[in-house]
């Protein structure tokens, strides 16, 4: 027990000192799960939307792997984009193994099926009269389905919140395709997960306590930031303030 | 009255099922026209063909400006749907205000955009719903909500208004209050609309015309009062809600007019069906006089002594049921059925003139 409250107090000190090494792991966790999330968006939403909007040949079968995506366990998509980006495989040519983009790679790949499959679910359940009423009022294919989209900005951040969730607490595929490296003393492929493992098997529990408890605190305030823009609070209240302080000005004026 | 819109051979099949045969029809420019029909008899699949959201299996429209669904362009489409607006039984209004959701369809068509805020205002002042402009739409009472959507469509100025049951899931002071925002505004705006529903009684103060859809066959077209006087079928007749809609054989027929036998009691009636046809007759209970004893009948041809064997009040009409060798109905006013003394078991003699004796073409049961 003494042994974690000395991590813990140690953890906090180290978190407030800024100590770069920290730092620059917790930023470079941050780089590579935004930019996964945002791509897995960039497919999965339209992914997502496409395969519960239109009815294709082969639709079942995407939807089953999407699904079966949903649960992919990270150690196997390591293991296949490893495969993949190894320099005898069939993308080795890229060079891209233990490199940063190898870690982006397999975290669009476990998070975009989550991303593709919440959306899926969320647009199968609208009132599918909603998108003819759209059309009938002069929208297209795609300005009908945007118009569906922001109807359930809800789930859609949802499953963003499920996506980055995913991605930013996985430890395999970080560990098999990026190789937890550092270059020049500097961490470059060194995630906050994996980062944390490492101090654990070399016995240093104070930096793994710290970096956990800042993954930990990420994962939280991220979350409940998505959470505030998903309830409508955080964009809402300022516009509702700033209505407010306009139509109190609006009543003082004549007076 | 122009054509304004030419439906011919409207076919359409969901799966190999046919769902559609209307044939053909006409809309006339600035006329409002009243599709009804039961529950699954093809209405809505009508109205998504005319807004031309579903292509149909066969059959041609062609538009107030010539052109024709066989050989619309991409282009054309556009500019045709962007002159139907259709309002559907549920409001389907959007997650935002109630200005966003008048401004859809103007936003949707690139209207600038002091232009659209002038229009949605401008509506938002016709139907009365500018104080609810910036509420949420979806904390709107039904009513509201769907006075919300009639504005949507018709902010637009669409040349043809499409309408599926906008009424369906209102109260009655709501229903009461949008129908005559509906008649008041399409009437105003000069928009020629097509409404369906399977409520007939909602369409008849606002339809100029009445078309009866079933089983995806188009019945009968015309005015309400022909419609409802003259059902050409026997279905249109049961679905209109006749209650006198008996069976006969004609016994006798000379020059337009014929013996009909029904149950063993004879009538007369308009009718150039050959003797030995079987037929249905409607007469229609408010057509049916009562007469206390033999009394003086007139000019009418049918005399039918008759003995009362129900009273219903239904608010200021008396229903009376008779017997009079076959059952028979009569409306008649609480002020006669006091006169008369019309009580169970009561002898009266029912008196019916020729021509109010509609005779239609027999269809005999799972036809």
């Amino acid at each position: 027990m003494g042994d974690i409250w000395e991590g813990l107090v140690e953890a906090v000190k180290l978190i407030f000192s800024f100590d770069p090494y920290v730092m620059r792991i917790t930023l470079f966790t941050l780089y590579v799960c935004a930019i996964a999330t945002f791509f897995g968006m960039l497919i999965g939403v339209p992914l997502g939307s496409v395969l519960a909007l239109y009815r294709f040949h082969g639709r079942k079968f995407m939807v089953t792997l999407v699904n079966a995506g949903m649960g992919l366990p990270p150690v196997v998509v390591g293991l296949f984009i490893y495969l993949l980006l190894k320099r005898r495989g069939p993308l080795g040519f890229l060079g891209w193994l233990y490199t940063p983009r190898a870690i982006i790679l397999a975290q669009i790949v476990l998070a975009m099926p989550l991303i593709a499959g919440i959306t899926m679910a969320a647009m199968q359940n609208v009132n599918p009269k909603l998108r003819l009423q759209s059309k009938s009022l002069g929208a297209g294919e795609v300005r009908s389905t945007l118009t569906l989209l922001r109807e359930n900005r809800l789930s859609l951040v949802a499953a963003v919140i499920a996506g980055f969730g995913g991605i930013i607490s996985e430890v395999g595929a970080a560990m098999i395709v990026g190789g937890n490296l550092l270059v020049n003393g500097e961490p470059y492929t060194r995630t906050l997960t994996t980062a944390t493992v490492l101090e654990i098997s070399k016995g240093n529990s104070t930096s793994a306590i710290a970096l956990g408890l800042i993954l930990l605190a990420i994962t939280f305030i991220l979350v409940w930031v998505m959470t505030l823009i998903q309830q409508g609070t955080l964009l809402n209240h300022p516009a509702r303030l700033a209505r407010s302080l306009m139509s109190r000005r609006r009543k003082e004026e004549p007076a | 009255m122009s054509s304004f819109l030419r439906v011919e051979g409207l076919q359409h099949a969901y799966g190999g099922r046919q769902v559609l045969d209307v044939g053909s029809f006409e809309l006339g420019e600035g006329e409002i026209i009243a599709i009804v029909g039961p529950n699954g008899s093809g209405k809505s699949t009508l109205l998504r063909i005319l807004n031309l959201l579903e292509e149909p299996t066969a059959g041609e429209l062609t538009f107030w400006n010539g052109v024709r669904l066989s050989t619309m362009t991409r282009q054309e489409k556009k500019e045709l749907s962007g002159k139907m607006a259709m309002i559907f039984q549920e409001p389907l209004l959007f997650k935002r205000t109630v200005r966003a959701n008048v401004a859809y369809g103007l936003k949707m068509h690139r209207v600038a955009k002091e232009e659209r805020n002038r229009k949605v205002q401008e509506i938002m002042e016709r139907l009365d719903i500018e104080e609810l402009a910036e509420r949420d739409a979806m904390t709107l009472s039904g009513g509201e909500a769907q006075k919300v959507t009639l504005g949507r469509a018709l902010v637009l100025e669409p040349r043809l208004l499409l309408m599926d049951e906008p009424l369906a899931s209102l109260d009655v002071p709501a229903r009461k209050s949008l129908r005559a925002d509906i008649s008041r505004l399409v009437k105003e705006m000069g928009v020629t609309a097509v409404y369906v529903t399977h409520d007939y009684h909602e369409v008849l103060e606002i339809a100029d015309r009445l078309a009866v859809l079933l089983d995806g066959e188009l019945q009968q077209v015309g005015k309400p009062t022909e419609v409802f006087g003259r059902p050409a079928t026997e279905g249109v007749a049961e679905f209109l809600g006749a209650e006198n809609l008996l069976e006969g054989e004609v016994s006798a027929c000379r020059q337009g007019m014929a013996d009909l036998d029904i149950a063993g009691i004879n009538i007369e009636a308009l009718c150039e069906e050959p003797p030995g046809s079987r037929v249905k007759v409607l007469i229609h209970p408010e057509e049916v006089v009562l007469l206390a004893g033999s009394g003086d009948a007139g000019s009418a041809r049918n005399r039918l002594p008759a003995r009362v064997s129900d009273v219903k009040a239904l608010g200021a009409l008396v229903k009376v049921d008779l017997d009079c060798g076959f059952p028979l109905i009569a409306y008649i006013t609480l002020a006669s059925r006091e006169e008369m003394g019309i009580e169970r078991g009561r002898r009266v003699t029912a008196v019916i003139k020729a021509t109010s004796i509609h005779v239609l073409p027999y269809v005999g049961p799972g036809a």
